[in-house]
């Protein structure tokens, strides 16, 4: 599948911006926050801001951004739709989680009960975005058990770094965040080990043979191509990465994505610098994700490519 | 509505039956169809460059060329047209955001409401068999209609009511009918002629189908069959001969 980075920003930006409000509802109803009256509303409206940027490049990628809105209709039958749903759905107990914050103070049932719901909104957000992917059934590397876990530990992982950096930077220490973080990475990292080693055991999901229903011949190649240049099919479902760049970007992906944040949360754990390392983790891990969901797209393979004579 | 139409018993499936052994690959299905298409239902079909190095557009047809390869036999060409094949599952239709991707009840024809779609080409990333193409003028998507516009039309005489691909079809490869009817004539070829669908294991379950083409009877290394089994003169004088040079 060839990575439209519009849907790379929006997948990796609203893990963030609802990674974070996940932790935020959680931490504050267990009351793990600093009673500061500024810090949720000032957190949440970045939360937001991420999830928000990433939404809005979502539509950058569709032929006809000003009918976007008729993407909420669906939501019976689409995973794309219900996305759309769950995401407007998670602002307002959200920026009421801010509110009530300020308003009735960390303490408040409300306050914490809010919280926790925008939390669950959020993730059901993400839920909804992996669903996309893994309801293709066309797709092996997509449409497997590991794809919607995943995309919700990223989104955990992403949003315990970035609550990390935001409790670094204003108080100077990162609490019990950094901790969260580090053991976020580790599972990240462990999951992805796990999908690449599932998608590389995997077998096709057909043959050129049952793509053609020649199954009875034996052997089927192609021989003329129906057409001279690449067409739309080709271009958005004939890429195809080498094996040996997918294998390098796997390396990058598990040092910058996953174990330097990791690193940089830990040493911001003990205190070393937290006003430094837990941002630049961030940073990091930003970048990092950003290949990974590339790589997502990059090693996925749709069986249209079958009729061209390519690999599925 | 995205939701699929709850299929009756019984209900008409319209679609295509492509006959694999007389397809010659002339390509006349595709330019028929897009020459029908492009002032049709969809009009226009997007074309860039048609005539320079690099001619892109939007087709339904698409018509590859296989070799086939038999143990006995060697290899043969089969001329391979792709399109739509209007799945009585169609994912395609259930993961449009918009209600712009539908499949009609009547008869199965699987269509996209342009007016509607806004181009998030989801429905092509679920089609397996790479049916749909994105207008990159229009910013939606495209597909077979069955030529929704022809079937039906009134105003064209009533042989002429069906598809182009079939129209034009110099081998009468392709014929066009109702699937759901196991009396019809497309069912009663299906059912003679051992038709199949294409990745059956996807579970699309495609209303059109390909006929398989025949295998050559003729094997590529001369058989050495004895003659003893024979009867007659001619076959002792043969048995006898195939005896001395035996030795």
């Amino acid at each position: 599948m060839t990575p439209a980075s519009s849907v790379l920003l929006l997948t990796t930006l609203t893990g963030f911006g609802y990674g974070l409000l996940a932790w935020l509802g959680v931490f504050a109803s267990a009351r793990a926050l600093p009673a500061s009256p500024w810090f949720v509303p000032v957190a949440v409206v970045i939360g937001l801001a991420f999830a928000s940027a990433g939404l809005l490049a979502s539509t950058l990628h569709l032929g006809r951004p000003e009918r976007a809105w008729r993407a909420f209709s669906q939501w019976r039958s689409s995973w794309l739709s219900r996305e759309g749903v769950a995401s407007m759905l998670t602002y307002p107990p959200a920026m009421a989680f801010a509110a009530l914050w300020w308003l009735m103070g960390p303490g408040a049932i409300a306050t914490r009960a809010v919280g926790l719901l925008a939390a669950i909104l959020g993730m059901v957000t993400v839920f909804c975005t992996a669903m996309i992917y893994a309801s293709l059934k066309p797709i092996r590397q997509w449409h497997n058990r590991h794809t919607a876990p995943d995309y919700l530990i990223f989104a955990l992982f992403s949003g315990a770094v970035l609550l990390a950096a935001l409790l670094g930077m204003w108080f100077g220490h990162v609490l019990i965040a950094g901790i969260v973080a580090v053991i976020a990475a580790l599972i990240g990292a462990g999951a992805k080990l796990a999908y690449w080693r599932f998608i590389d055991a995997q077998s096709p999901l057909a043959t050129l043979a049952s793509a053609t229903g020649l199954a009875n011949f034996g052997m089927v190649k192609p021989l003329d191509q129906p057409h001279f240049t690449e067409n739309y099919i080709l271009r958005e479902m004939g890429y195809q990465i080498a094996r040996k760049h997918a294998a390098r970007l796997r390396r990058i992906v598990l040092i910058m994505a996953f174990l330097l944040p990791a690193l940089l949360a830990l040493i911001a754990t003990f205190g070393v610098l937290p006003a430094i390392a837990a941002p630049l983790a961030v940073v990091l891990a930003g970048a990092g994700l950003f290949i990974e969901r590339w790589l997502f797209f990059a090693e996925a393979t749709h069986v249209s490519a079958l009729y061209y004579g390519r690999a599925a | 509505m995205t939701s699929l139409p709850q299929s009756l018993p019984g209900a008409k499936k319209l679609g295509l039956v492509i006959d694999l052994d007389t397809c010659v690959g002339c390509h006349a299905c595709a330019v028929n169809c897009k020459e029908w298409n492009t002032g049709g239902h969809y009009a226009p079909l997007p074309d860039h460059a048609p005539y320079g190095a690099e001619p892109d557009g939007v087709w339904f047809n698409r018509i590859h060329s296989y070799e086939a390869e038999d143990s006995n036999c060697g290899g043969r060409t089969v001329n391979f047209p792709r399109s739509c094949l209007h799945c009585e599952q169609p994912q395609c239709v259930t993961v449009c955001p918009t209600g712009a991707s539908y499949k009609r009840a009547e008869d199965g024809i699987v269509l996209v409401n342009t007016d509607i779609c806004i181009g998030c080409k989801l429905c092509s990333w679920a089609c397996p068999y790479g049916a749909r193409e994105f207008d990159e003028d229009a910013g939606v998507m495209k597909k077979c209609t069955l030529c929704i516009d022809r079937i039906y039309n009134t105003s064209l005489p009533e042989a002429e009511r069906e598809p182009a691909c079939v129209a034009t079809c110099p081998s009468r490869a392709r014929h066009f009918g109702d699937l759901g009817d196991p009396e019809s004539k497309v069912s009663k070829l299906v059912a003679s002629r051992g038709g199949v669908d294409l990745m059956p294991e996807l579970g699309y379950k495609p209303v059109n189908k390909y006929l398989p083409p025949r295998r050559a009877q003729i094997p590529t290394k001369p058989t050495e069959a004895p003659m003893r089994n024979g009867k007659g003169v001619g076959s002792a004088l043969l048995n006898l001969v195939d005896r001395v040079l035996s030795r």
